[in-house]
């Protein structure tokens, strides 16, 4: 027995010890979840192709990720965050502050945020001030706002079909509804007087908006059978389930690559990922990674990661980020401040 | 974890070893040549030595990596290494010097191995602090921005700003968060009511069927399938409830002319019923067999047929434990969580339309915890807010259960 | 007589209630067996066609051609059926084997999972000219299915065909190890204290209430519990096997000590006073006498309190093992992943062909937990002792 209770005790104590930071030949990647199957696919791709270790991907958030990329230079932090939106200038400050000097900022290309619904429908034809009216907690009604009212699609545009209004979208946790809010509604609700001209984003609790995971199956049961039901996903999503649901058109433009490649398509917005310039030397395969995810056979116009969803960013643009890459340009101040 | 193994066999093993042998030679030749008997046997003089080279060495080995990891004080790799020799040194040193005929080793081992028992016996206390403070300030955070009355009462969960802070967007233009949790408390409330539905009476009656009817060849078969049921993943009930049961429940209502959503709270709770029968029907079997058999053979005697013993005799006084059984099975159906991560919904709704997607207390700490926003943002932090009214709520059904049955056994024993 | 058939049509009525009781009661056991046959039938009618996978007989040439565009390799109408899982790893095949530069070889290869849902006759994603393609290779013999090995030592991966189980079955073993290294000893001592040599005082009721309501706590909160102190303070890396294992450790301690302390109950005490009686002191009873008898039930509690620790992931969600993870780990604080977390992950994906690789996931957990309550049924039947 105490024998065994020596050993036992010493393995834990060894265990614990072995953990004090060591180089690690692992990459590491956090951030958001709307990058996380690209780069998961990315990854994948390069542990077989090269046979070194398959990056660790963990899919926490835009916000997250920033947080654990700007934690510190050492390898107990990650190398890459993935990130859904620009780095803000204040974590852009901490990382300076933190002492990762040189971070590579990387556009791999543009999500699209589809709206989408029933195979067996006609096709429909949405304004983002549609979306909007139907979805919003308060809407203007004799310019004053009050709870939302509308039941149905007609009421809020008589062009529309007379349906009721049922739709499916993304939890308060998700980062596909932080960019429908800051790209529907609160660029439509900007130009709406009854909304004071700025921007609101509060979404209605009546059960007409359905929070549900954007990956769930049951959503797509629910689409695949109820003919009412809208569903607020990213492209991704509709390009996997090409086969039961379509995307609706928004302000007249459809979701297909090529309109949200170039802008047309106003529920879009870029894809990106951080990577830490220090790291390079010190983790086996960063390098590499990178190259990867920036070859033409990943984020090209006819590359893999288009089957799964992303939308290449135009030729002119990949050019400028594989060169920035190549030139290990650092991001500065001035170019967040920039745009 | 190679590594960890070689470090231990070829460091620590053959210094315990040589530690033992050390002592075990030095008793042996103390007896040899004072020729008086030791007060222990050699072996155990050996294992005297062993504790002061290695115990000491090893505690603080365990405290320096703790230190290190937590990041309180890191200690140099070197002053770690010498630390620990100079104490195994020194305690061998000091436990040779010690050793003589009057020395009580078989005594110092026996207090050893006591104070390591009681020290193994304290790590489920260190849990319990462990978990209590954990969640407690992680939950304070939380409540120093909500009030905790609000929390328990508010009866709208709409945590839009939280969210846009924690996306990193600026978040002046939208209203404040609202944290109200009744209607979280009320979806957990209505899948763990119909789990219950499904459990107690299924799960009572089984127990029954076994301890009354059954011949044993039958009860050999009955337990062991009930078993089976217990020892089922949840995440394999969910799968099945998400994949199977919902469409099965959507299909039966449009059938029956209702309305249901895929992510209802019917689906989820069906499985969870069939999930906690064996907790029901193994506990409820175990104090219907503790009623004396007097009490059984009086009533049958009276004439009573066996359900009439049953009914008026047998559940009145086996029913403290049936209660108990209940509760407990009522706390593991509100703690489950990957069923209702997988068949139940997100959205917070506050209804009694058991076919309405509504979301529970777990499901919204998953949610929070797994999704895309930051770690300090008040949505990640509301998941502490709900698993400390969730853990009060285990905890209170937990004691109130076993101070019932408690009662019950005292009775009967 | 009217006080006779009365009495009579009472004592029928009577009797048509026990038999209404009795049936009911016969029937609460048969709807738990149906359901339990329902359930076992439904997961292997979604899980057993995972069992085989879509091959196709195609050329493969090697050039330098091939090299630069592996979709080059095959016919150009093959080249979007075959797995990308395949071709990719062309030129890694050429570096290992030089000599295949420049030759043409015919041989089977993994089909992609659109095609493979469309030959087991499940909803897919083909159009009709590629579905023309395959009844024409289906009619000259050139597309089979065969035994799926790839789903046993693959790991994860995001192209459904050749997505398997490995990283998770090795993973599993490494959390699952840990769990036990650290809940056993612990539980096992705890037990014995409790049992052997805690006098009676508050200190011991106080023990003994904790693990009664640890035994009670729901298992996320558990996660909870690694996150913040193991993850947050004591540093162990975020969804390694590490982080895992000492998690569920913790889980498991109260089933251990529960188990083992009925193990150590059920020795009678005239064996502590026969080994007491010829001068044992209290530890070499324990040691000599009552462990080694009460092995088989300890034994029992670890394998029952290990099925439970391996069929649990809600913890495991909470400290990070939801992430990505194709490759086993290699050591315990390497990221790794378990059975019910692949499994959950896998349930997550909204493309179908996963779906049958799900349920073929969860037969194999399934078979690995009833194998191991079995053995522990065994163990018990075969080494308990009665008094």
């Amino acid at each position: 027995m105490k024998k065994f209770l020596t050993l036992a005790l010493a393995i834990a104590v060894m265990a614990i010890g072995t953990l004090t930071a060591q180089a690690r030949e692992q990459i590491r990647i956090v951030g958001s979840s709307t990058v996380y199957p690209f780069a998961s696919y990315v990854a994948e791709e390069f542990g077989a192709t090269t046979g070194k270790p398959t990056p660790v991907i963990e899919s926490t958030g835009s916000g997250g990720g920033h947080k654990l990329f700007a934690a510190g230079t050492d390898l107990n932090t990650p190398d890459i965050t993935n990130s859904s939106r620009r780095m803000k200038t204040k974590e852009f400050d901490k990382n300076m502050a933190i002492g990762n000097k040189k971070i590579v900022e990387i556009v791999i290309g543009y999500d699209g945020i589809a709206i989408a619904f029933n195979k067996a429908n006609p096709d429909l034809n949405l304004t983002r001030k549609d979306l909007l009216l139907a979805v919003a907690a308060e809407v203007p009604v004799n310019g004053k706002l009050v709870a939302n009212p509308y039941k149905r699609w007609n009421e809020i545009n008589p062009a529309l079909p007379a349906k009721p209004i049922l739709v499916y979208g993304p939890p308060t946790s998700s980062g596909t509804r932080d960019a429908f809010e800051e790209l529907v509604m609160e660029k439509a609700s900007k130009k709406l007087a009854g909304y004071g001209k700025k921007k609101y984003s509060k979404i209605r609790q009546d059960g007409i908006y359905v929070p549900a995971g954007e990956n769930d199956n049951l959503i797509v049961q629910k689409l695949a059978k109820d003919k009412n039901a809208l569903g607020i996903f990213g492209y991704s999503f509709l390009e996997e389930n090409s086969d039961r649901i379509k995307g609706a058109m928004v302000d007249g433009v459809k979701p297909i690559p090529a309109n949200i490649s170039s802008g047309k398509y106003p529920v879009s917005r870029s894809l990106f990922f951080y990577v830490k310039v220090d790291h390079l030397k010190k983790v086996p395969g960063l390098a590499e990674y990178v190259d990867m995810f920036l070859s033409e056979q990943m984020i090209g116009t006819n590359g893999l990661l288009k089957d799964i969803g992303l939308i290449p960013l135009p030729d002119a643009d990949r050019t400028a980020v594989r060169t920035r890459w190549t030139k290990r340009q650092p991001l500065t101040k001035a170019d967040l401040e920039h745009k | 974890m190679l590594k960890v193994l070689l470090y231990f066999f070829i460091g620590v093993l053959p210094l315990c070893y040589m530690a033992f042998y050390l002592g075990r030679k030095k008793a042996r030749t103390g007896e040899l040549e004072s020729g008086e008997r030791f007060h222990s046997r050699p072996a155990q003089y050996g294992w005297y030595t062993v504790i002061w080279m290695a115990v000491p060495s090893l505690v603080i080995s365990f405290i320096f990596t703790i230190l290190g990891s937590s990041k309180i004080f890191a200690v140099p790799y070197s002053m770690h290494i010498s630390t620990l020799l100079v104490l195994a040194a020194g305690g061998l040193w000091f436990s040779l010097k010690n050793i003589g005929s009057d020395l009580k080793a078989r005594n110092f081992i026996e207090n050893t191995i006591k104070v390591m028992l009681v020290t193994a016996s304290l790590v489920s206390i260190i849990t319990t602090i462990g978990i209590v403070i954990s969640i407690l300030f992680e939950s304070m955070k939380f409540f120093s921005h909500v009030n905790f009355f609000d929390f328990i009462t508010g009866t709208k969960w709409s945590p839009d700003t939280a969210f846009l802070e924690g996306a990193g967007r600026d978040g002046s233009s939208a209203s404040k968060p609202e944290f109200g949790s009744v209607p979280i408390f009320a979806g957990t409330f209505m899948v763990t009511l119909i789990a219950l539905f499904v459990a107690v009476p299924i799960g009572l009656l089984s127990a029954i069927f076994m301890s009354e009817y059954a011949t044993p060849k039958m009860r050999g078969l009955a337990k062991p399938i009930l078993e089976i049921l217990a020892g089922i993943p949840t995440v394999v009930y969910g799968f099945f409830a998400a994949i199977t049961v919902s469409p099965l429940v959507v299909q039966t209502a449009e059938m029956l002319g209702f309305e249901a959503d895929y992510t209802n709270a019917l689906s989820p709770g069906l499985v969870m019923g069939i999930m906690i029968i064996p907790f029901v029907s193994s506990l409820s079997d175990d104090v219907i067999n503790a009623i004396p058999q007097n009490l059984r053979e009086g009533s049958l005697a009276l004439g009573m047929t066996r359900s009439e013993t049953m009914k008026h005799v047998i559940i009145p006084a086996a029913l403290p434990g049936i209660i108990s059984a209940v509760l407990l099975a009522l706390s593991r159906a509100i703690g489950e969580t990957m069923i209702v991560v997988m068949a139940a919904g997100l959205r917070p709704n506050l209804t009694w339309n058991p076919l309405e997607g509504m979301t529970t207390v777990t499901v919204r700490i998953v949610d929070a915890l797994t999704g895309d926003q930051s770690f300090d943002s008040l949505e990640t932090l509301s998941a502490f807010g709900l698993a400390f009214v969730l853990l009060m709520v285990t905890l209170i059904l937990n004691i109130v259960s076993s101070v019932v049955i408690r009662k019950f056994r005292k009775q009967y024993d | 007589m009217n006080k006779e058939t009365r009495r009579l049509s009472i004592i029928k009525k009577r009797y048509r209630q026990e038999n209404m009781f009795k049936f009911s009661a016969i029937f609460a056991i048969i709807i738990a067996s149906s359901f339990l046959v329902f359930f076992l039938a439904n997961i292997s009618k979604t899980g057993y066609t995972a069992i085989q996978q879509t091959e196709i007989l195609t050329e493969v040439t090697y050039n330098d051609a091939t090299l630069k565009n592996t979709y080059r390799a095959v016919p150009r109408e093959l080249s979007r059926l075959l797995s990308r899982g395949f071709l990719r790893l062309i030129p890694r095949e050429v570096k290992a084997n030089p000599e295949l530069m420049g030759t043409t070889v015919t041989r089977w290869i993994v089909a992609n999972a659109e095609v493979d849902q469309y030959m087991k006759e499940k909803p897919n994603r083909l159009k009709s000219k590629q579905i023309a393609i395959i009844e024409k290779l289906r009619a000259e013999g050139k597309i089979k299915k065969t035994l799926n090995t790839g789903f046993f030592y693959n790991g994860d991966s995001k192209l459904p065909e050749i997505a398997g189980i490995l990283s998770a079955v090795v993973g599993t073993i490494y959390v699952m190890f840990l769990t036990m290294l650290f809940s056993v000893p612990i539980g096992v001592m705890t037990a014995v204290y409790l049992e052997e040599f805690a006098p009676d005082n508050w200190f011991t009721r106080t023990i003994e209430v904790n693990i009664n309501n640890l035994a009670a706590i729901p298992s996320i909160i558990f996660g909870l519990l690694g996150l913040a102190i193991f993850i947050n303070i004591f540093g162990v890396p975020r969804s390694s096997a590490l982080a895992g294992g000492l998690t569920l450790a913790l889980m498991t301690l109260p089933v251990i000590i529960i188990t083992t302390r009925t193990a150590l109950s059920s020795v009678p005490d005239n064996i502590r006073q026969g080994a007491q009686g010829v001068g044992a002191s209290p530890w070499q009873v324990v040691w000599h006498h009552v462990l080694p008898l009460s092995l088989p039930g300890i034994l029992t509690g670890s394998i029952i309190g290990l099925a439970q620790a391996m069929g649990e992931t809600a913890p495991l969600l909470i400290v990070g093992m939801l992430a990505y993870i194709p490759e086993a780990p290699t050591g315990i604080t390497d990221a790794a992943t378990v059975l019910p977390a692949q499994i959950y992950t896998w349930s997550a994906t909204s493309l179908r062909a996963y779906t049958e690789r799900t349920a073929l996931g969860i037969m194999v957990l399934l078979s690995v937990l009833l194998m191991l309550n079995a053995a522990a049924v065994m163990i018990r039947n075969k080494f308990e002792r009665k008094w």
